[in-house]
């Protein structure tokens, strides 16, 4: 009980000491004090200004990775702007393709009014797995000659292998016998179409030169070399490149540009 | 008489395999591939006729399949010409009474006749070489022909055993006494 007393007693003293100096300080003229905060600062203001440099610095690379982070989203806004910039070429290079393949087409439209023609059905596809010569319901009667080409609506069909009165046998350009010399239409590099037993709608081309660039969906259309297919004629579209180790051997698939499976009715090219 | 007849029935029945073949066998395929009933026919002489008529039906038959769709005239004959060598050498060895043979033998047939034609086809144009699509059209081929053998063999066996009673009595005489 009396050291609890005594406890109170020194407490309460204390904090009235405390109570008296806050008094007093608060009242003290700041700049009669400036002795002691100059001898203060001596030693405070040196750490302090390390402090400050170092909390500046910490601030300044704050900004940075605030730079970095806000270029980042700028160079992903740019590589968006950038790609749909790439999309959009890519339109306008198709566009540009499609244009200059419409304005072939005309010219080949044209170019076909020039060459004499004899309409034909076909009569007879071929019978077996291996072959793919067909019959059409023209002949020797009509003009048509061995060697003479023969066309669709969308291309080459093949050409005159033998012909009786009344009909004529048709060796297609699907036979795996048959070779065609053809150009790309883009960057006229000469390449040799043959058929394929893989599919009836596969060609394949080969003997690509070896700096040729030649690209998926480029078109083939016959070079003129032979003396049997006119220039110019629409073969049909690189569908896949296989490139091998050896350059030289690359070939690709031609998809062909006539439907063979539902061709019915052909032109023969009589005269060119 | 009755062998003329036969002949004549047999022309027939390569004239009704030839439009089914350009026809119905161009709608009904498997993955792309017709079967070859001139193999089958020609087989079929080879095994029930014998005295070389298979050689021979199967040189001239194919000599007209060349003639009229053919790239060159000749190895067709000559193909279908050697089946019915076959046909003639297989009669000889084997039974033709039971299936598993004869779906054996047109399985073989098919296979020499499409191999021979493809070998000659890589010599004379000098095509390149494609093993696999070749083997499984080959393998397509065969199989659809061992099918039809296989719903026909009891109209073949019939029709056979009439022809054979016709043309190879004198040689069937001989093998038994």
């Amino acid at each position: 009980m009396y050291r609890n007393k005594r406890t109170g007693m020194i407490g309460i003293i204390i904090t009235i000491l405390i109570l008296i100096l806050t008094v007093i300080l608060s009242n003290i003229d700041i700049q009669k004090m400036s002795y002691l905060e100059n001898a203060l600062n001596s030693f405070v203001m040196p750490i302090q200004n390390g402090l400050t440099y170092l909390k500046n610095k910490i601030e300044g690379n704050e900004s940075f990775f605030t730079d970095i982070s806000k270029l980042q989203e700028e160079n992903e806004e740019l590589k968006r702007k950038n790609s749909e910039l790439e999309q959009t070429l890519r339109e306008y290079e198709i566009v540009k393709s499609e244009n200059e393949t419409l304005k072939e087409y005309v010219n080949l439209k044209d170019k076909y009014q020039n060459y004499q023609t004899v309409p034909a059905y076909i009569i007879q596809k071929d019978i077996t797995n291996y072959n793919q010569t067909i019959v059409i319901n023209v002949g020797e009667k009509d003009g048509v000659k061995v060697d003479m080409a023969v066309i669709a609506d969308q291309g080459l069909v093949g050409h005159v292998i033998s012909t009786t009165q009344t009909t004529a046998k048709i060796q297609t350009i699907i036979d795996t016998a048959s070779s065609v010399s053809c150009n790309i239409s883009t960057s006229r590099e000469p390449i040799i179409v043959t058929g394929t037993l893989e599919k009836t709608s596969t060609l394949r081309a080969s003997y690509i030169p070896t700096d040729a660039t030649i690209l998926e969906s480029d078109k083939v259309e016959t070079s003129g070399i032979g003396g049997i297919y006119p220039k110019g004629i629409p073969i049909g579209t690189i569908k896949e490149i296989v490139s091998t180790k050896n350059v030289t051997d690359r070939y690709a698939y031609v998809e062909t540009a006539v439907d063979f499976k539902k061709l019915e009715t052909v032109l023969v090219i009589t005269k060119n | 008489m009755k062998k003329f007849l036969s002949i004549i029935g047999l022309i027939l029945t390569f004239f009704i395999i030839y439009f089914l073949q350009a026809n119905f066998f161009t709608w009904f395929h498997i993955a792309g591939v017709k079967p070859n009933l001139f193999i089958v026919l020609i087989l079929f002489i080879g095994l029930f006729m014998g005295n070389k008529l298979g050689f021979v039906f199967g040189l001239l038959l194919g000599i007209y399949i060349d003639l009229v769709i053919g790239k060159a005239v000749g190895i067709s004959g000559i193909m279908l010409g050697i089946v019915g060598i076959v046909g003639e050498y297989l009669d000889k060895n084997f039974s033709k009474d039971s299936r598993v043979t004869m779906i054996l033998m047109v399985a073989g047939s098919t296979a020499i006749y499409e191999v021979g034609q493809y070998i000659f086809q890589i010599l004379r144009w000098n095509i390149p070489i494609e093993l696999l699509p070749f083997i499984k059209i080959l393998l397509i081929e065969v199989i659809f022909n061992v099918v039809l053998v296989i719903i026909l063999y009891s109209l073949i066996q019939k029709v056979g055993n009439c022809l054979e009673g016709l043309f190879k009595s004198k040689s069937v005489l001989t093998r038994y006494f």
